[in-house]
């Protein structure tokens, strides 16, 4: 076996667990094991397990930001420092000082690169099942040769072959146009969730010293090119590893709206607009923004003034939390 | 040695590093951006790997490379985390990231 084939054994045998497990209970509550909507689904259960272990990770990284509320004044120091200064020493220099600032302060706002390298495995693994199962070949653990033939041969809506990718279809005699129309529309919904995911965070979640910083302009250029190659590089795969992809997509886009939306970036727009949502409940706010009304949060420090009590928090016994 | 052998064995030598440089170039341009920021370090994992296969070639680089790949976890604290500098700077690098031989001739 060569280096990556014995890599990627593990990950395709819980793969294949994962999906006759949700295959399984799909074909348990009723739905035909050989019918493309059943062994998509169980792509879609795949794409739910890994999105979900992922969770903690993603929790790390919010509590994280909170963290940054406290250490907000030394980056605005940090930043003043560096104001209006555009070569590209300047700009490392800061970036030298904003991750030492981060990791003094275990405030760490980033995800790490390890997500992305689990994800990645994980999609090649897909990719090398489904074309094993193309062939109704066993796989390396729980799928059979059975599972692995149902699989292969699954097609969505009775017309479109999992296995099958746009290229594969445009060669083939003669030309299957209905594998190469779904697979468009694919291409078209994961370069627009993609979409519509960045610019989210473009627009609403940065802060304005990111938004003038000259790696955000080129990032914003590169925005706009990124369906281009997104499409090109989607035509290659399989429709159930695009599928995968695109649940993968929706996952992020949901994930990212719920954070916007309670977590924003200080300083962002979204900081803004939760601000004014929450004065309109009639919350009272701090400049900086005060975590949500019905989540538990530090105690204020003595300093500060009392705030007064929200429908929901006046509820909550006083004593109850320590001061930390 | 004449000029011409000693610029094709640099050549040659160079040739396994500039390769990995100009992947981690295409990744850095079009893959990279999908995600945005994730990297708890600066330099982010794949300048890190530049750098690394830059200075230490391709076999040493990509060592170095996964060891910072492994300690890029969310548990880490990250920080700043640069390559182990080399003692004899030998190579000179282009703007884009190639690594040349210096332009005085000295390999």
């Amino acid at each position: 076996m060569d280096i990556i084939g014995t890599i990627l054994w593990p990950i395709k045998w819980a793969i294949e667990l994962i999906l006759v497990f949700f295959h399984w209970v799909w074909t348990s509550i009723g739905m035909d094991p050989t019918a493309g909507a059943t062994w998509v689904l169980a792509i879609v259960g795949l794409v739910i397990v890994v999105r979900a272990a992922l969770i903690p990770v993603f929790v790390k990284q919010i509590k994280s930001q909170r963290k940054m509320l406290e250490i907000a004044p030394q980056l605005k120091k940090i930043q003043d420092k560096y104001k209006g200064k555009r070569d590209q020493f300047s700009r490392e220099a800061m970036s030298r000082e904003t991750m030492e600032l981060y990791k003094r302060t275990g405030s760490n706002p980033l995800s790490s690169c390890l997500p992305l390298l689990l994800q990645m495995p994980i999609f090649f693994g897909l990719f090398s099942v489904l074309n094993e199962a193309q062939n109704s070949k066993a796989g390396v653990g729980p799928l059979s040769s059975e599972l692995a033939a149902q699989f292969g041969g699954a097609s969505l809506f009775g017309i479109a072959p999992l296995h099958s990718s746009f290229s594969s279809a445009a060669n083939a005699v003669p030309q299957q146009v209905s594998v190469m129309i779904i697979a468009v529309v694919m291409v078209i919904l994961m370069t627009g969730s993609q979409f519509i995911t960045q610019l989210q965070i473009v627009s609403k979640n940065m802060s304005e010293e990111t938004k003038a910083s000259p790696t955000f302009r080129q990032q914003r250029i590169l925005l706009y090119l990124l369906p281009l190659v997104f499409a090109f590089s989607g035509f290659t795969f399989p429709l159930g590893v695009m599928f995968y992809w695109l649940v993968s997509n929706f996952w992020t886009m949901g994930q990212q709206f719920i954070v916007i939306r309670n977590m924003p970036t200080p300083g962002s727009q979204a900081a803004k607009a939760r601000e004014e949502r929450l004065a309109r409940k009639g919350i009272a706010q701090l400049a900086d923004g005060t975590p949500d009304a019905n989540e538990p949060e530090p105690e204020p420090k003595p300093t500060q003034r009392q705030q007064p009590l929200g429908k929901n928090r006046s509820k909550k016994k006083p004593g109850k939390k320590s001061p930390q | 040695m004449s000029p011409t052998i000693t610029k094709s064995a640099v050549f040659l030598y160079l040739l396994p590093r500039n390769i990995a440089v100009l992947l981690l170039r295409a990744y850095r341009m079009l893959i990279s951006p999908l995600y945005g920021d994730v990297c708890r370090y600066y330099p982010s994992c794949s300048h890190f790997g530049l750098q690394a296969i830059q200075q230490r070639g391709l076999v040493l680089g990509s060592a170095l490379t996964l060891r910072r790949l492994g300690r890029c976890h969310p548990w880490a604290r990250g920080g700043v985390d640069d390559v182990p500098p080399v003692r004899h700077q030998r190579f000179r690098v282009t703007t884009f990231g190639f690594v040349v031989m210096n332009s005085d001739g000295r390999a």
